[in-house]
């Protein structure tokens, strides 16, 4: 006997972003994943950033790491609230990870949820975490073929941060041929270029956040400019 | 794309095949029918190994998957040609546009079940 079902088939990770994308949009809080290979300056970059915002900004932080309380120490200095994800083996958050990690806080209070996922390329690209945005991070320090090495990731994201530019003097990344492959793997995708030791193009990248939580709060009525 | 979400997506399947068991009296699903896309972001075969693996001591045990694979379909936004891109990459072959959007190859969904007579039907 044959039963049609001609169904969709969500994974337990699909279903529970599903739930949190719709608590994201309930209580009006704007959330981007930030996702790099290790070393290429999420931490520093979300330093620069808490560091730019008023201290009255309504911005979190969720932190993965395998192991350490290290980057939420870091993180914790500007006063916003922060709390580390230690995923003991796994190589990537899920989206079970960041509802238990929101379990006593009050959306309400958020404007700006800012997650900075494990250091890896590859398998975070598979979990939605109910997220407005995916962000990725490239450093000068590695090479300017990554986004043809790992596409998805560079597919999947709506921003590239080329981080580290304050290197580029000593370095042989080339910076118009990563910009060039970052396009061939994703046309038109935005790009901002940073520094996090001499504080560079921060405005650019905190101009992107305001600009595209407006457009993700359009529709509903939003709480107000929180950067 | 390789995902590592196999398991997760295995199980989703398995309890829906269960569900539909229990619906016909506790009968043997004997053939599970599939269609997944070239970018659904999900290895068939590590998906085939998480189903064995979940299937043991079910009703499900020992069943076949009959997959469909999905090729990727692209559709050109500045001519709107239709065309089955090579690698990762999507260039339109008619216009050399870089602008597309990806109308097949996503699919990831349960066709069918075929099952056995029910044991007390």
């Amino acid at each position: 006997m044959r039963v049609a079902v001609e169904e969709k088939v969500l994974s337990e990770n699909d279903k529970l972003a599903l739930g949190l994308r719709e608590r994201y949009r309930k209580h009006k809080v704007f959330c981007v994943n930030l996702i790099s290979s290790p070393g290429s300056g999420k931490t520093a970059l979300l330093e620069r950033t808490l560091e730019a915002l008023p201290k009255t900004a309504k911005v979190a932080l969720l932190t993965g790491d395998l192991q350490t309380e290290n980057d939420a120490r870091r993180l914790a200095k500007a006063g916003f609230p922060v709390k580390q994800i230690t995923t003991g083996s796994t190589c990537h958050l899920d989206a079970s990870m960041i509802i238990r990690a929101l379990d006593d806080w009050n959306l309400d209070a958020i404007d700006i949820l800012f997650v900075e996922n494990v250091g890896n390329l590859v398998c975070p690209t598979s979990y939605d975490l109910g997220e407005h945005a995916k962000i990725v991070v490239l450093s000068v320090t590695e090479g300017e073929d990554k986004p043809l090495k790992y596409p998805a990731i560079f597919a999947a994201a709506e921003l590239c941060i080329i981080n580290k530019v304050d290197l580029l003097p000593y370095v042989p990344f080339d910076l118009a041929q990563a910009i060039t492959n970052v396009r061939q793997v994703h046309p038109g995708m935005e790009v901002v270029e940073t520094s996090c030791t001499k504080v560079q193009g921060l405005e650019s990248w905190m101009a992107w956040i305001e600009r595209r939580r407006n457009q993700a709060m359009e529709g509903g009525a939003a709480k107000g400019s929180a950067v | 794309m390789p995902g590592m979400h196999e398991l997760s997506i295995a199980s989703a399947i398995v309890d829906r095949a269960k569900a539909a068991s229990e619906e016909n009296g506790g009968a043997r699903v004997t053939k599970i029918g599939l269609r997944i896309g070239e970018i659904s972001g999900v290895e068939a075969d590590a998906l085939t190994f998480g189903i064995e693996a979940l299937s043991k001591e079910t009703p499900l045990q020992g069943v076949v998957l009959e997959v469909e694979f999905c090729k990727r379909r692209q559709r050109c936004t500045a001519c709107s040609a239709e065309f089955a891109p090579e690698g990762f990459l999507a260039i339109c072959p008619t216009c050399h546009g870089d602008q597309s959007e990806c109308i097949a190859g996503k699919e990831l969904d349960v066709m069918y079940f075929e099952l056995e007579d029910a044991p007390c039907a």
